[in-house]
């Protein structure tokens, strides 16, 4: 059992600001034709407040996320995708630009796209956060938990190099908890079955 | 069959080989990769605006590094390179980047605000110097500004490579960054020393046979202590062009037996001129120029009556890690002034190589001075010329050459006096000299 002490309840009561963990209801999940998960969140809104300002400010913001899916109501992990998404915002247009990093040496490429709302580039990042279901026992139930957190410019000069970003330091990242002054959001959902989700073509 | 030696030369070669690959493939910085993923790097940076701090104190490299961003396309690397240099530059406590839309669809600006720290405390060794015949000069300051336009200056300094004279004592000023405008600045300085003499100084005063006609007659005396009050005005024509206006109440306690007080109250006035000019390839040269005038007279209670002239003019071209600077110095008194307004050749920066004692150990009122200089990476070569002499006295040219190594504000030269018989090098090691 876990015992409250002052300094847990301090810990607590610092980070709780920084941290938004939504209801299962917010996550919902779909299988496109290739088996692989994705992810919406229609009441997740990570564009706003710091990261906001900081984007009309010109700067460029890195997002990271990581999709995990088990088999035992998040205890332990049975796969998982991570990628790192850098946001800008177009002074004249007023629209956001997004990129996604090629996390793996098979993915190379980098996708992006522009010209977009803040609900529309929200909704890109967590779109191009797949995982790959395929490692699921059929017929079991899973849990998924969906983490994104800011990154600050510490975390950006590891896991970034060529050909596109180091998976082992993002994966190393998401291993420890955030900074305390560092946005994160988490959502979970559970228990599902592969059968009961929605299919789409892509 | 492959020798030993065989298989150690292609170890060697393979470990070689290993360490160029990684070297050649380093870890792209993850600003870099912002800056080409940033939507906004299509836009052309139309100005860049610095708020809370004076643009006329800003130094050289911060102007150039603005100057540079100016005409180029928006780079968040660059910027945030820029933002760094001013938060340590500046010991500002902060630094916030904005971005604005330009005057066209395809401009912006830039807009850093400085956030200053509401009391500042630098200290500072604006000057340190070893020189192998007039040993240790040092100067060390502390200042501070509150309210951000209220400067104060504290300082301790002994120096015995500018003047004919050791000095040692303190220095205090206040300053006003802001009268009425950025451009106008007010400082009152107050120095307070105590000196020392070299010998031949001394015995040259005393022997009539080494003095030129005109200081026969009217030789100036050597003092022990001497206090110095000296308000202001500085106001910016342009950012690369200062006149300065003030006051200067000097007063000369004299050694015994006599320890008189003698007044050298002079009008100082003087105009500066910086700029620096950047070409396309990195390079870029930086000129510089200045003329000072110091007149004492009786209107201002001065026993000394003098009028002094000081110029320099300095251009210095870098391509690469190449650098070429070109310096002249000249200056002019006339009447009779004290010894400390005297010129002198053989300090760490005019006739390097030579002793000041020989060439005149009284200094001079007329100086003519050229200094040559090329550097390549942390080498450097240099080449001095010049004259000093006093009226009466028939000039004769002086030259001196030296190697060295400058790395950032420390220096480390041996410069010799071209001249027949014994050849004595001198050494100076230091920075900011």
């Amino acid at each position: 059992m876990l015992r409250l002490t002052r300094r847990l309840f301090l810990l607590a009561g610092c980070s709780a600001p920084f941290t938004v963990a939504l209801s299962a209801q917010d996550l919902s999940a779909r299988l496109d034709s290739a088996n692989v998960l994705h992810v919406f969140a229609p009441g997740l809104h990570f564009l706003k407040g710091k990261p906001l300002e900081r984007l009309k400010d010109g700067a460029t913001v890195a997002i990271l996320g990581q999709l995990t899916l088990s088999l035992d109501a998040n205890v332990t992990m049975a796969t998982r995708a991570v990628a790192r998404f850098a946001l800008s915002y177009d002074i004249w247009e007023e629209r956001f630009s997004v990129s996604r990093f090629a996390a793996t040496h098979q993915e190379t490429a980098t996708r992006s796209a522009s010209h977009l709302s803040p609900e529309a580039a929200e909704t890109w990042c967590l779109d191009h956060l797949t995982v790959d279901t395929s490692v699921l026992p059929s017929g079991r139930q899973f849990w998924i938990r969906l983490e994104l957190r800011i990154e600050d410019g510490r975390e950006g000069n590891q896991i970034i190099g060529e050909p596109g970003i180091n998976l082992t330091r993002l994966i190393e990242i998401f291993s420890r908890p955030a900074r305390a002054q560092q946005q994160r959001w988490q959502l979970d959902a559970g228990p599902l079955h592969l059968a009961d989700l929605r299919r789409s073509s892509s | 069959m492959i020798s030993n030696r065989h298989r150690l030369l292609a170890r060697a070669f393979l470990l070689f080989y290993a360490f160029r690959l990684s070297a050649g493939t380093p870890q792209q910085p993850a600003s870099r990769l912002a800056s080409s993923v940033n939507v906004n790097s299509r836009y052309i940076i139309e100005q860049v605006q610095v708020n809370g701090f004076p643009a006329s104190k800003l130094n050289d490299s911060l102007r150039f590094k603005l100057q540079k961003l100016v005409g180029s396309a928006y780079d968040t690397e660059a910027l945030d390179d820029l933002v760094h240099s001013l938060r340590k530059d500046l010991h500002a406590k902060n630094v916030t980047q904005h971005l604005a839309r330009g005057s066209s669809p395809e401009m912006v600006k830039v807009i850093l605000e400085v956030e200053r720290r509401s009391v500042a405390l630098d200290l500072s060794v604006p000057k340190f110097l070893y020189h192998s015949k007039q040993g240790w000069s040092a100067q060390m300051l502390a200042s501070t500004t509150v309210a951000r336009n209220h400067g104060f200056i504290f300082g301790l300094v002994s120096d015995g490579d500018e003047l004919t004279e050791r000095f040692t004592g303190i220095q205090a000023a206040y300053e006003n960054l802001h009268v009425g405008t950025d451009r106008l600045r007010f400082r009152f300085a107050f120095e307070d020393y105590h000196q020392q003499w070299n010998r031949a100084t001394t015995e040259a005063l005393s022997d009539p046979t080494v003095l030129s006609p005109a200081l026969r007659t009217d030789a100036p005396e050597l003092y022990r202590a001497r206090r110095n009050f000296q308000p202001s005005l500085a106001y910016a024509i342009e950012p690369s062009l200062v006149v300065t206006a003030g006051l200067s109440f000097e007063r000369l306690q004299e050694t015994l037996p006599y320890l008189q007080t003698e007044g050298a109250n002079a009008f100082a006035a003087g105009l500066q001129y910086h700029q620096r000019f950047a070409d396309e390839n990195g390079g870029g040269s930086t000129a510089d120029a200045a003329y000072s005038i110091r007149v004492a007279n009786r209107a201002l209670g001065s026993d000394y009556l003098y009028t002094r002239h000081h110029w320099t003019a300095g251009y210095i071209f870098t391509r690469g890690h190449h650098s070429l600077s070109e310096q002249m110095t000249a200056g002019y008194i006339s009447g009779r002034a004290p010894l400390f307004e005297r010129f002198v050749l053989g300090t760490s920066s005019l006739l390097r190589g030579w002793n000041r004692y020989e060439i005149d150990p009284l200094g001079g009122n007329r100086l003519l001075h050229n200094s040559l200089e090329y550097r390549y990476r942390m080498a450097n070569v240099f080449y001095d010329t010049g004259s000093l002499w006093s009226r009466g006295k028939v000039p004769t040219l002086k030259h001196s050459v030296g190697v060295g190594i400058r790395q950032s504000i420390f220096s480390l030269a041996i410069a010799f006096p071209v001249r027949q018989g014994r050849v004595d090098p001198i050494l100076m090691v230091g920075m900011n000299y």
